[in-house]
Order: C-alpha cells, then structure tokens, then sequence
C-alpha cells in the first residue's frame, strides 16, 4: 500500500508578515515623540577661583530682573527692546565689555531667559555681538559682589 | 458576429507592496524615534535663538511648584528631593563624562532661585555647557509646542 505523504511547502510563510510590521509600526507611532529639543546654549566658567576674572561692577552693564518682568539697566527701568541700543555705544568703545544678568531670587525664570535671547540676538539687531555675558549665582554674589 | 469576451478584471485591492510600505514606515520611524528621558510637562520659555541639542545629554527638569528631575540621559528622569542634590548628580555625570551637556527644562514661571540653585550646583560640578531648553518664539507672538 502506498503511504500518502503530506506536501511540505518549501516557501517561508509570509502571509503574517504584514500584520506583524503594521503592529510595529502602531507601536512606533504610538511611543514617538516629537520633542523639543532645542535650545539656548551658554558655555559656564571654571569654578576656579584663582583664575575666574573678576569684573568690576563699574566697567560692566549691569541688568537686574526684578519680579514681574521690571527690568533695570545700570539703575534705569528700561523696556527688553531698548537693551540693544543702549549697549550699543558701550559695545563699539569697549567689545568685550561685561554685561551682568542679576535676577531677583522671586522673578520668574522666563525674563531671565527673554533678556539672555535678546542679548545673544545683538549680532542680528545691532552689529554687534555681546561676547561677555555673564550670570553670576547667589552663591557667587555672597562671596564677590562689593 | 461574436464579440470576444472582456479581459476578466481582478475585484482585490492589490497588497503585494502593502508589506514593503510597512518596512519602510518602520525604518522611518526606527531612525527617527527619540526615547524621551524627561516627560516632565512643564511651560517652556520662549526664545527666537534655537540651537540643536546634542542626543545623550544630561536632563535637569524643574516645575512651577519648584520640583527637581534629573536624568544622566541615559535613564528616565527621577524626582531629588532638592537643589543640593542636583550638585552630587551633576559631579557624578561629569565625573563619567566631563564634556557632557546638561539641558535645563525649567517652568518659565518657576522662581529663578531655583534655576539659580541648579546653575550654581553644575558650575560646582565642573559641567561645561549648558542648554536652556525652549520653544519656538512665534513671528506673531503665539507659542509654539509644548515641553
């Protein structure tokens, strides 16, 4: 008697292979994120105290950000689009002079972040790049500020 | 005369590249999927100046509330109870790689001296550079997407 045997496909089965990367792909859609990541970067000095250059608060710009979104300039309440043009001068005669965000411990960051944009806008808006801008810490103010 | 009969049409929707279009999403999403390390939701500030930055960077998130996450980049981001405990991460990432970004996420409304605190505790740990994360200053003043 002659034994029936069962034909063995020699293809791969792929009729699966559709659903298979239609859930991989679900799940890439659902776990992507478009996020944001971008940025202003600002480089920090070396916490070294021997060789931080001390700037003399009477050579520099001093911007103080108070709560609310108040800003002084060298004493003066100034709007954030007025910064610019009074650095200006300043900036031709002397191109690194220092120019020193002091923010108030309660105002909100977001100032901070305003007045620091429009600042590394300054080679856009007036010629002229701000190259020395600095932020000292609380911490930093207790132990330097005079 | 007999007129021939019509080509027989096939009534299917044809699928043969249906599996070839799958591959290629899934390359496109593969390459370009961004695992986030910080899904703190928090009101990013808003800056005309945008620069890239770099994947694998280090993530310090502060809320309005003044709450702290920091994450190496390499992890998801875990809660510290506060900012003096930002200083032993920070030397400890720096430490493993010292030319490693850190990218600050903060609240735009969050208090400065808690971004102070941080700022202070990374120039403590030596960290280089940091990024102020934030999003798109729109030409009509609208805010752009959200952290």
């Amino acid at each position: 008697m002659k034994l029936k045997r069962d034909k063995i496909s020699e293809e791969i089965p792929t009729s699966s292979m559709a659903d298979i990367a239609f859930l991989l792909i679900i799940y890439f859609m659902v776990t992507t994120t478009f996020a944001a990541t971008r940025g202003l970067d600002f480089s920090l000095p070396k916490d070294d105290q021997d060789n931080t250059p001390l700037v003399d608060k009477e050579d520099s710009v001093l911007i103080e950000i108070l709560v609310g979104g108040v800003l002084i300039v060298d004493g003066r309440a100034m709007p954030l689009d007025a910064i610019l043009e009074y650095l200006k001068p300043k900036l031709e005669r002397n191109p690194r002079k220092p120019v020193i965000i002091r923010p108030n411990p309660d105002a909100e960051y977001g100032y901070m972040v305003d007045v620091f944009d429009e600042l590394r806008q300054a080679k856009d808006k007036i010629d002229i790049e701000v190259k020395n801008i600095s932020i000292p810490t609380q911490r930093e103010i207790d132990m330097f500020w005079y | 005369m007999r007129l021939k009969a019509r080509g027989t049409q096939n009534e299917g929707i044809p699928t043969a590249s249906m599996a070839d279009i799958a591959f290629l999403l899934i390359i496109f999403f593969m390459v370009t999927i961004n695992f986030e390390v910080d899904k703190t939701t928090v009101g990013l500030p808003t800056t005309e100046l945008r620069y890239e930055i770099p994947k694998k960077a280090a993530y310090i998130s502060i809320i309005a509330s003044g709450q702290i996450r920091v994450s190496s980049g390499e992890e998801i981001s875990v809660p510290v109870p506060g900012p003096e405990n930002v200083l032993s991460f920070a030397v400890d990432v720096v430490a493993n790689n010292p030319g490693k970004p850190f990218v600050l996420k903060a609240d735009k409304n969050v208090p400065y001296r808690y971004v102070d605190s941080v700022i202070d505790a990374l120039k403590q740990a030596r960290a280089e550079k940091i990024y102020l994360l934030s999003q798109q200053d729109t030409v009509d003043g609208a805010d752009g997407g959200d952290g």
